[in-house]
């Protein structure tokens, strides 16, 4: 069963919209922070993409963290691949196109926008990744 | 003539997605200015002639641009054609949808996937239909302003139902 976790956090703007996360939100946030410097401490090489997913006996998280700081997080099981290019395809086709070209949309709050949810659906129904499961 | 008129077209259309959309976030960006600038007035209604205007100037001056192959036009209604056509594609990358009119001055354009509004709802959702007027109004103004330069004095108003849907209303004043 696939769970997706979407939080939207940017640096100048990170306190604002921390503030009216949730809490298991804010704690999963801290987690990937950690994980992230974390990574990038004790890598013996140049990271250069640093923190990409983790994995326990039950599930894998899969992370995505665009140039501009957004961080798209996805909770799979174990077996599924290519989550990674599945959140490229989220941030390209959907975020970029239901939310920053939607001039009602405010970029440091949370997306309210019912289309984008659909969207979001939508593409997550349609990938060989949520098919190949449902079976 | 016509032939180089859609050449040009095309390379519009192929020049890529940046030149899109830089005006569009410009648009929202002039939206948003024109908001702050204007309080809102006695019905509570949002102060939008000033984003009308500059549609208007905007039109003014494109229709220039666009009708400078073309020869003139027969009557009104060839006007209106050439909007619906030309004008609406190399704006909006696609042509209107359906054109009425009662003959005695009323057209209705209706889009119903407006560029500036395929990116905010579907027809399943009502959200945000209460903002969508503001998303509207520059284009009024361009309507009414390419037709000004045109010489059709008229007013433009627009309706939207079910987005992305959304009808131009041209009244042209006679005088």
């Amino acid at each position: 069963k696939k769970q997706m976790a979407h939080s939207t956090t940017q640096s100048p703007i990170e306190k604002a919209t921390l503030y009216v996360l949730s809490s298991e939100a804010k704690l999963m946030y801290g987690m990937l922070f950690s994980i992230k410097s974390f990574v990038s401490k004790i890598s013996p090489l140049d990271p250069k993409e640093g923190f990409l997913y983790y994995k326990t006996s039950k599930y894998t998280l899969h992370y995505l963290e665009t140039p501009s700081g957004l961080k798209f997080v996805l909770n799979t099981d174990n077996v599924t691949q290519n989550a990674r290019e599945l959140l490229q395809q989220l941030y390209r086709e959907v975020y970029l196109e239901y939310v920053v070209k939607n001039p009602l949309c405010q970029l440091n709050e949370p997306i309210q926008s019912e289309l984008f949810k659909l969207k979001v659906d939508e593409l997550f129904k349609k990938s060989p990744l949520f098919l190949s499961r449902s079976i | 003539m016509r032939q180089q008129i859609i050449d040009t077209k095309i390379n519009l259309h192929a020049s890529g997605e940046a030149d899109e959309c830089l005006f569009e976030y410009l648009h929202a960006e002039m939206v948003n200015y024109a908001l702050s600038k204007s309080c809102k007035n006695k019905e509570g209604e949002e102060e939008l002639s000033r984003l009308e205007w500059m549609g208007f100037s905007v039109g003014y001056r494109i229709i220039e641009r666009l009708t400078r192959e073309w020869n003139r036009f027969k009557d009104e209604l060839d006007m209106i054609k050439f909007i619906c056509t030309d004008f609406w594609s190399s704006l909006y990358h696609k042509q209107i949808d359906n054109l009425r009119t009662n003959h005695h001055g009323v057209y209705v354009l209706q889009d119903n996937s407006f560029r500036l509004l395929n990116k905010v709802g579907t027809n399943s959702n009502k959200q945000y239909l209460q903002e969508t007027p503001r998303l509207l109004s520059f284009t009024c103004g361009l309507l009414r302003g390419s037709l000004a330069n045109l010489g059709i004095i008229s007013t433009v108003n627009a309706e939207i139902s079910t987005l992305p849907s959304c009808k131009f209303h041209v009244q042209v004043q006679r005088i």
